[in-house]
């Protein structure tokens, strides 16, 4: 089952804490947003093999709603 | 009264213009920082433009209705949705008990304003219902909303079908960059030359550490007169200290070598000096942008700022509604 893991708020992108090939559990934090001082936690909804990311560490200016992490 | 389902990122009480007075006394006057938004979101309810309604920031709230009503959605582009159907902003929309509306993630701009037929009915505190969080006054128990919350609201027949006119609501910026009034001073002789014009041509970077407090600007160092480096001691280390003083509210507050203006919730007073000051009437383009945004800072006066000021007062009435 395939998951696309959405930016949920823009902002900047904090930490990035999966690569592609690993293996994370549903609710596992993935990566880390932040915006107003505030870090946004973004979750797998379903476990798996993370096959892409498409978010760098650092980023800054993130829009909202674009697929960050693809889990299959 | 509404239940907070999902309180998003957070989402508060404000009224316009605020709690306003007490600066002297260090409480700022909060209030919405896009209150272009804000009044018209009340305007097209029917309220009063200063009503208490809510704030949205960034990722927006999902509440249920308790009570029938009249609701509109303004500011940024959360993509609202009234019972899993999407519903127009710069409406005003009927509501009925039991409804559900759920704001999403801010797709253009980054607050959002939901006003409510008969306004918010919260305490007010200091005369204003606005929340103060840092000194957990106003709004619902002094804080930003948490689920499980039932917000008060006044009674009233409210508006339907009313929508404001594209001409008349906020240009929110779909580039990323921004254009921001600023007046010179108080400050402003502790900067040099070149200083000044390297602050009116630079790309300035906000930062994601920014909030109801302050805006934080990446971007150059600045460069001073002879009064920031040939100081008493008393003034401080730093050639962008100063002997404690007065803020303005919007003031750019040279903290070291990094710009942070003072906004909604800003602090009244402090040791550093404010070069610039950003007039009210350009908040809610700091209100609707975003970490990574890019200013450009525009000088002028005081009476050119008043004028724009008093162009979005007069468009936040009845005339904007068709």
């Amino acid at each position: 089952m395939a998951e696309e893991v959405m930016t949920e708020t823009p902002g900047n992108m904090w930490k990035v804490l999966v690569k592609p090939g690993d293996e994370v559990q549903a609710g596992e934090t993935l990566f880390i947003m932040e915006v107003m001082k505030t870090e946004v936690p973004h979750a797998a909804t379903s476990g798996g093999t993370v096959k892409a990311v498409h978010v760098t560490e650092g980023q800054e200016g993130v829009d909202a709603g674009i697929v960050a992490v693809e889990i299959e | 009264m509404l239940e907070v389902i999902k309180p998003g990122l957070e989402t508060s009480v404000q009224d316009y213009p605020g709690r306003i007075g007490f600066w002297n006394q260090g409480f700022p006057p909060s209030g919405p920082m896009d209150s272009w938004s804000f009044r018209l979101a009340n305007v097209l309810v029917g309220n009063e433009p200063g009503a208490a309604a809510l704030e949205c920031q960034f990722v927006g709230p999902t509440l249920k209705v308790q009570r029938d009503g009249v609701i509109a959605v303004t500011g940024a582009d959360m993509q609202p949705k009234l019972d899993d159907q999407p519903v127009a902003m710069w409406e005003s929309i009927a509501v009925r008990a039991g409804q559900t509306l759920a704001l999403s993630f801010a797709k253009v701009g980054a607050r959002a304003y939901i006003g409510i037929a008969g306004g918010i009915a919260t305490t007010p505190w200091l005369g204003s219902r606005s929340t103060f969080h840092k000194a957990g006054v106003g709004g619902m128990d002094g804080h930003a909303l948490k689920a499980g919350q039932a917000v008060p609201v006044g009674e009233a027949a409210g508006k339907p079908g009313r929508r404001v006119k594209e001409s008349a609501r906020p240009p929110i910026a779909t580039d990323k960059r921004w254009t921001i009034e600023a007046v010179p001073g108080p400050n402003d002789d502790w900067i040099d030359e070149a200083g000044h014009e390297r602050f009116l041509s630079t790309d300035w970077k906000l930062s994601s550490k920014s909030d109801r407090t302050g805006f934080r600007l990446e971007g150059p160092d600045w460069t001073f007169t002879e009064k920031a480096h040939n100081k008493t001691p008393e003034h401080g280390a730093e050639p962008s200290n100063i002997i404690d003083q007065g803020y303005p509210l919007g003031a750019i507050n040279l903290a070291g070598q990094t710009p942070i203006i003072l906004v909604n919730d800003g602090p009244s007073m402090g040791g550093f000096i404010n070069p610039y000051t950003v007039p009210l009437c350009a908040f809610w383009k700091l209100g609707q942008s975003k970490p990574g945004d890019v200013y450009n800072f525009k000088a002028v006066d005081v009476d050119e700022a008043q004028a724009i000021s008093a162009r979005i007062r007069d468009l936040c009435t009845e005339t904007s509604i068709e």
